[in-house]
């Protein structure tokens, strides 16, 4: 335990002593975590509008004109009865057509050709909610595949949502390996910085290194400073970035919240429920590459 | 107390500093180990102090046989033998005190500990009134007396001192080994590595004489007799 409060008193000592590049190595390892951080939160805000897009995402599937009311009702009790259906409605040729004005009431050609066709062109339609979007496809393919109720499917409306979530789904992915190119390179530089200040650590105590030597120091103890030194860094950039985070969100959450209008995404709450894991995972990785750092400059400078 | 059994060693590729030496120190003897600049007496301190180990041969402290010494040993190995150098090797940023309780402190020893033993071998040493003073603001003399302190604080079987005076003047260097002296009287064994004729031509203690490597001769009240 004394030994412990001795390391902590040379490696505070190491610290202070070299003040510029104590403060230069936990500005690069707080450029590393704000880079995570910056990942995690579009991470959290694509999942969500991923989410929330997929949760309104339905299927339409409209019935030639004329389909009995039977074979509405059968074709419904099929795809109702699918483990894969959340829900299906039945939507009447009036609402759907209603339901058509509503979404072109701002174009007016397609409105006018309505009017020269004349009555209802649209016949009436199932909507169809999924458990998991990506069951859409079987679900419409059991459809098609049926004898019994494929003839009387006149055209389904799915292909446009999916491409939306494709899109979607390609940029978060692109967003999220630029961000983890970027958060690559701030590690290597955050290796580089933390490995020269060790070793500039390790110049400017060579003088106490030969007397620790010289009274019989155990290696531990020589080495042990340093390593401590690097975990001192680790602490003091997660702590800034954890008070970071905390001033960010409080004062853009607003803002981000109306940019997101509609999707259920809170990323303060996300941060204050996980902010332990979040943060601690952050420190324990960046105190672990920082020592495994400070290894390798202890190998190749400190000699004992 | 200390045996040296045909001890060689070899600087790669073929400088041999020492060749075939062998001697035995009992305990609490007071020897000087004189010989030219090269003739490897400090090789032999660096031996016995395990920064390096032989080629050949054997060196046995008590019944530890340093020359097998493993890696995890040597802090204790260097505790027990307390280590003065011609260029005091004392911390500039810390006072007399400082620099005699690092010594302790990095060996684990408890505050209290180290709040009371301090003072002792500062007074020892005659630095008493000087314990909160930087190396700066003490004379070389002074500046070797704190090194001594601090290679006594660990309360040594031995004291390896190698050229202890090389830096100071006659007066003072004959005040250091007056130290060396009475430390030896108390019971440790004080080895002095050393080139300084007047030195040890005043002691009259055991000399053993080194040239190229070897033991040219080994006299037990001798005088420095090397050209």
């Amino acid at each position: 335990m004394r030994s412990v409060a001795r390391l902590l008193k040379f490696a505070g000592q190491s610290v202070l002593r070299n003040f510029w590049l104590s403060f230069v190595t936990t500005s690069v390892l707080l450029l590393t975590l704000f880079t995570v951080n910056m990942l995690i939160v579009m991470n959290v805000l694509a999942d969500a509008t991923i989410n929330s897009i997929e949760d309104k995402v339905q299927v339409e599937v409209y019935f030639n004109q004329g389909t009995s009311e039977d074979i509405q009702k059968s074709v419904h009790g099929y795809l109702a009865a699918l483990p894969q259906v959340k829900d299906v409605a039945v939507i009447s040729a009036a609402d759907s057509l209603e339901a058509f004005r509503i979404l072109h009431a701002d174009d007016p050609e397609v409105l006018a050709a309505l009017a020269e066709v004349g009555g209802n062109p649209i016949g009436d339609s199932l909507l169809i909610s999924a458990n998991n979007p990506a069951d859409f496809e079987f679900i419409l393919a059991a459809l098609d595949s049926s004898p019994e109720y494929a003839p009387y499917i006149k055209e389904k409306n799915f292909a446009d949502h999916q491409a939306v979530i494709d899109r979607l789904s390609d940029f978060s992915d692109q967003v999220r390996w630029g961000g983890l190119g970027l958060a690559g390179f701030f590690v290597l530089i955050s290796v580089l910085i933390v490995f020269n200040t060790i070793r500039v650590a390790i110049y400017v105590h060579r003088d106490e290194i030969a007397v620790m030597k010289l009274v019989g120091a155990q290696d531990w103890f020589v080495r042990g400073p340093f390593l401590l030194e690097a975990v001192f860094y680790s602490a003091a950039a997660t702590t800034i970035m954890a008070a970071i985070c905390g001033f960010i969100l409080k004062f853009l959450e607003p803002q981000i919240r109306s940019f997101f209008t509609g999707v259920d995404v809170s990323l303060t709450t996300y941060y204050w429920e996980k902010a332990l894991l979040i943060f601690g995972a952050q420190f324990l990785a960046l105190a672990a590459l920082s020592m495994i750092t400070t290894l390798f400059a202890m190998r190749k400078y400190l000699k004992i | 107390m200390i045996t040296f059994k045909n001890v060689s060693k070899i600087y790669k590729p073929e400088t041999k500093a020492l060749d075939g030496v062998s001697f035995h120190i009992r305990p609490g003897e007071f020897v000087s180990v004189v010989g030219t600049s090269g003739s490897g007496k400090t090789t032999l301190a660096k031996l016995l102090f395990a920064e390096e180990s032989p080629t050949r041969g054997s060196i046995h402290l008590g019944d530890w046989d340093i020359s097998k010494i493993r890696r995890a040993e040597i802090p204790v190995l260097r505790r027990q033998i307390g280590v003065v150098f011609q260029d005091y090797k004392l911390l500039p940023k810390k006072t007399a005190f400082e620099n005699v309780a690092f010594a302790l402190e990095v060996a684990g020893a408890a505050t209290s500990r180290i709040r009371e033993v301090v003072p002792q071998v500062l007074k020892i040493v005659g630095l008493s009134d000087k314990m909160h003073r930087y190396p700066r603001q003490l004379s070389g003399g002074e500046q070797q007396r704190v090194a001594i302190a601090r290679a006594l604080v660990h309360r040594p079987k031995i004291i390896l001192a190698d050229e202890p005076t090389g830096n100071l003047d006659a007066i003072t260097s004959r005040e250091i080994i007056e130290l060396l002296k009475r430390i030896n009287d108390v019971g440790t064994t004080v080895l002095l590595v050393t080139h300084d004729r007047e030195i040890v031509n005043a002691m009259r203690r055991r000399v053993i004489t080194i040239q190229q490597g070897k033991i040219v001769s080994d006299v037990e009240h001798g005088k420095y007799h090397l050209g």
